[in-house]
């Protein structure tokens, strides 16, 4: 605790605090263009780390992250491109209340969100990232495969129109997340020959291709109807279309504090990522929801669900880092390398060996979280200005970006192959009303699901009845079986019948 | 929608078929023994499409309504069409000169087909889109991206 | 803003004021940047060494290298694409030597020989091994075996297909019951030993990081760790196994002889600068420099050696 103090003088007396605004700008900046986003910018800042001391590197990594977090939510609410996949359930209700005339309030409320839900996380992280991190071991793969059988639960509640349609949509998520090579038996899979499918289809090319370009050819399509309706929309001279009311706050609270933890949980197991915290945040403030079938029309608790936990991932991923040695994402795998080109282990022993480090990036990352409300609030003036440019000046630029996102995953063309391909599927799948949202779930958590899966059966050394040595995981079986009767439950008492001629009335 | 939905139930159902048995015996070895098989999981999932589909089509089988616009308008399978033209031609200059030919003429190609006529634009947009990302990438961060 | 090129062209300045012009003017290459390929993606070991060892090129060849990340089959694309460069020393890549002694024998659709390219070098060895959790009730390799029979159905933690082979091997001639669960990455490996899900595990070297939760029982390198060197190898418990992997310097075919040959004098400065030494001890990663002639020997040799062990030498 007395390390915090110099810490704070630490910070705000050295370059780190240059790095962490310069980390926040970049990434808000990234972010906010379709196609660029997270991934490009740690990839360009890896050079740039590496030479930086270790504060400087993590604020600017740590900037790039959080500033990409809340900067995806403003394309996804301006353009309908989230930025990241992460921000996909943001797009879903930002951008009807953006095409409402209501685009400062709701990239107020997805800003506010963001930097509410990174706040917590990184609250948690300092308070307690060692606890925390112990627990976390308890999460081994049989817990694991549990707690993604639980989550698959929500996808039904994302499906969109029809729940036919969303699951199928799901299951080509799943099926395209097998491609490459197999883990258990290194047998490729669906790869017809080419070794860049080794590793799988890489979610970044695949993401931009299917929300980003599609939905830039779905929008050129309809120039005439958009450009049309943004004239006749103008400024309101209502204020509270520009700003969060009263009773708007008090409606999103509980869905923002349900969001940072759902996030902060996320964040903590291994390798799930942001995209499944949005998502389920998402899932889960529709299903609490009295009105859930008001979502997807502009229900500005949508994008407070969506990027409050979208952002709390990013700090607690860094907990497995701090506490135990062990990266959680890909950031804290490009961190470990900074820290060991200081000749710095991370891991436990960085409390006792370094604590005056281990404060600095503590101020440091707290630091990123102000920067990043200073930034945004200023910057949503600006870029709520883009809402009025003609759409075809703003699409090539567009699909310029997607294509530098995609290749700069692989440093290879290949990727744009990848992006031009899901395109297709994108955009098919939006005409004819095939929920992408699920496609994409299920895209990130099978692989996960059929490995831990996969790892149970070698743990539980082929024998169901070694589960009672998991309570957790029996737990959140229960919990999984107890949804999914209450869904159906609640379809049965309401006729299906009804429910799906009203729900085709509305599409 | 009805009829859409009926039709690409056949279609996927017949994607399905077409996975199940051709495409993943052909692609996917049977795994070694006392292992789950890899071919599992993608036939569960194709078993699954198939099984959902049919559902689809059943569920859709009562002719249309009069209101039952078709899913694709005509100016999207255009815009679909022409943006595509823009990429394969953009990719066959990037195959053979470069990334500068495959950036000036995916944007420049893009204004066009959207009915962007005035000269300046057209020229302007791509020199000044390649000058940005060339700034941010090789001039502020440093790092080539080619 | 100070750029990584500007800080590499300032030392590389330096380093010409320093040693003077003459260096220039005997040799012509290289007059433009290099581009050094990895085959992984950012963050990684090997992506670590061949950074640091990018830096130590760069200031002694007086021109900038930058480090491309080229993921893809575990070096495998990456490779690939370098079979098809121009052979004028201004493509390298940076690699586990395992993408041409080693994954031809695991991967049907691979088929590099140690002749379809030049080597400029080695600099680093992994330190392979078979680890399991500090408080596990075995030292070595002969001691888990015992514990082993008595404990059948244990689990172990499967990286890569080599990973898989050892045990096999092993359970095979010993007549043990062993579950081999698969992970995906490093990091998850190393979770599954704090979280004392397995028995043992096999480690490409980062369990070092973790001296107080985990160690080493069996190096399946043909010398002992530096990290740990009162284990004894694979080899001396009895198995002939031992498949040594380094960081190698990897170029198109034809590449000339001075090429290499510079290439190779410069990577040896890294043996000794401090930078290079400092990292490379920080992550328990131990210096073992050959020589272009050297590791073009090592690598036909290894790649003969594995063929045996992985195929039984067809």
């Amino acid at each position: 605790m007395e390390y915090l103090l110099i810490a704070i003088q630490d910070v705000f007396t050295g370059p780190s605090l240059f790095w962490v605004a310069g980390g926040v700008l970049l990434g808000y900046i990234l972010g906010a263009i379709p196609g660029l986003g997270k991934a490009t910018g740690v990839a360009v800042s890896i050079p740039l780390t590496f030479y930086l001391d270790p504060v400087s590197a993590l604020g600017l990594l740590i900037g790039i992250a959080k500033g990409s977090g809340a900067g995806s939510a403003v394309s996804a609410i301006l353009l309908n491109t989230p930025g990241e996949p992460s921000s996909a359930p943001t797009a879903l209700d930002g951008y009807p209340l953006a095409r409402q005339g209501k685009a400062q309030k709701t990239l107020k409320m997805g800003l506010f969100a963001s930097v509410i839900g990174d706040f917590v996380s990184t609250v948690v992280l300092i308070l307690l990232a060692a606890p925390l991190a112990r627990y976390a071991l308890l999460i081994g793969p049989v817990e694991l495969c549990a707690i993604l059988v639980f989550s698959l639960t929500f996808i039904g509640g994302l499906s969109g129109g029809s729940m036919i349609k969303g699951l199928i949509a799901a299951c080509f998520g799943i099926f395209f997340a097998t491609v490459g090579m197999e883990t258990e038996t290194f047998v490729p899979r669906l790869t017809f020959g080419f070794l860049q499918l080794d590793d799988g289809i890489s979610l970044v090319p695949m993401a931009i291709g299917m929300l980003a370009v599609a939905e830039m050819i779905v929008q050129a399509g309809n120039l005439r109807e958009l450009d049309a309706q943004t004239e006749r929309m103008k400024d309101s001279d209502n204020p509270d279309d520009r700003r969060i009311t009263g009773p708007e706050w008090r409606r999103c609270a509980p869905v923002i504090a349900r969001g940072s933890l759902i996030g902060t949980i996320v964040g903590i197991l291994p390798g799930l990522g942001a995209s499944v915290g949005s998502f389920l945040s998402y899932g889960a403030t529709k299903r609490a929801s009295k009105t859930p079938e008001k979502f997807g029309t502009g229900m500005i608790e949508g994008v407070a669900a969506s990027e409050s936990a979208d952002n709390a991932v990013v700090p607690s991923s860094l907990i497995p880092l701090f506490a135990l040695g062990i990266p959680g994402s890909v950031i804290a795998a490009i961190l470990i390398a900074a820290f060991i080109l200081h000749g710095l282990t991370p891991g436990p022993r960085m409390f006792t060996e370094q604590p005056r480090l281990v404060a600095d990036l503590y101020i440091a990352m707290l630091s990123a979280s102000l920067i990043m409300l200073a930034l945004g609030y200023a910057g949503q003036r600006i870029f709520a200005m883009i809402i009025r440019v003609p759409l075809r000046l703003i699409i090539p630029g567009v699909l310029l970006f997607c294509c530098v996102g995609a290749y700069m995953e692989t440093s290879s063309v290949f990727s744009i192959y990848i992006m031009l391909a899901f395109t297709l599927i994108g955009f098919l799948s939006r005409k004819l009303d095939f929920s992408f949202v699920t496609f994409l779930i299920g895209f990130v958590v099978a692989p996960k699901l059929e490995l831990s899966f996969r790892q149970s059966l070698q743990l539980l050394n082929h024998d169901w009845a070694n589960l009672v040595k998991h309570p957790i995981a029996i737990a959140f079986f229960l919990a999984a079986i107890a949804t999914v009767l209450a869904v159906a439950r609640k379809e049965a008492r309401q006729s299906v019948g009804t429910i799906d001629t009203k729900r085709e009335e509305l599409s | 929608m009805r009829r859409a939905n009926a039709i690409s139930g056949f279609v996927l159902a017949a994607i399905a078929i077409l996975a199940l048995l051709v495409v993943i015996p052909w692609q996917i070895e049977n795994g070694p023994a006392g292992m789950m098989s890899p071919r599992l999981v993608p036939q569960l999932m194709m078993g699954a499409v198939l099984v959902l589909s049919v559902l689809l089509v059943l569920t859709n089988l009562e002719p249309a309504g009069r209101d039952d616009p078709p899913p694709f308008s005509r100016e999207e399978l255009r815009a679909l069409a022409l943006i595509s033209g823009v990429f394969a031609v953009s990719i066959t200059l990037y195959l053979t000169i470069g990334a500068l030919a495959f950036g000036s003429v995916l944007v420049a190609g893009t204004l066009v087909v959207l009915g962007e006529r005035r000269p300046l634009i057209v020229a302007g947009m791509p020199v000044a889109l390649m000058l940005l990302l060339w700034v941010l990438f090789y001039k502020i961060l440093g790092t080539a991206i080619l | 803003m100070t750029t990584r090129r500007t800080l590499l062209a300032t030392a590389a300045g330096l380093a010409l004021a320093l040693t003077g012009l003459p260096a220039m003017a005997q040799d012509e290459y290289p007059t433009k940047p290099i581009t050094m390929l990895v085959g992984y993606g950012a963050g990684g070991q090997t992506d670590l060494i061949a950074r640091a060892s990018a830096k130590v090129l760069a200031d002694q060849l007086g021109q900038p290298v930058n480090v491309v990340n080229k993921p893809g089959a575990g070096g495998a694309v990456a490779a690939n694409e370098l079979r098809g460069m121009a052979p004028d020393g201004y493509t390298i890549l940076f690699q586990s030597n395992a993408v041409i002694n080693a994954a031809p024998f695991l991967m049907d659709r691979v088929d590099f020989k140690p002749d379809d390219f030049e080597y400029a070098g080695m600099i680093t060895a992994y330190q392979t091994g078979l680890a399991a959790p500090k408080d596990a009730p075995y030292e070595d390799l002969t001691g888990f075996i015992a514990w082993a029979r008595e404990n059948p159905d244990f689990a172990y933690a499967a990286l890569s297909a080599e990973a898989r082979m050892y045990m096999d091997r092993i359970a095979e001639q010993e007549g043990l019951q062993a579950n081999a669960v698969p992970v995906q990455s490093g990091s998850e490996m190393v979770n599954t030993l704090l979280a004392k899900q397995v028995a043992v595990a096999f480690s490409g070297g980062i369990h070092y990081r973790y001296p107080d939760e985990i160690k080493t029982i069996a190096p399946t390198t043909t010398f002992r760790h530096p990290s740990a060197p009162d284990v004894p190898t694979i080899e001396e418990a009895g198995f002939p196994l031992a498949m040594d992997t380094r960081t190698v310097i990897i170029l198109p075919k034809g590449t000339p002889r001075e090429i290499l040959d510079r290439i190779s004098s410069a990577l040896k400065a890294a043996e000794t600068d401090p930078e290079f030494v400092k990292v490379t001890e920080t992550a328990n990663i131990p210096i073992m420099y050959y020589d272009a002639a050297a590791a073009a020997k090592e690598m036909q040799e290894t790649y003969d050696k594995n063929k045996v062990i992985l195929t039984g030498g067809n």
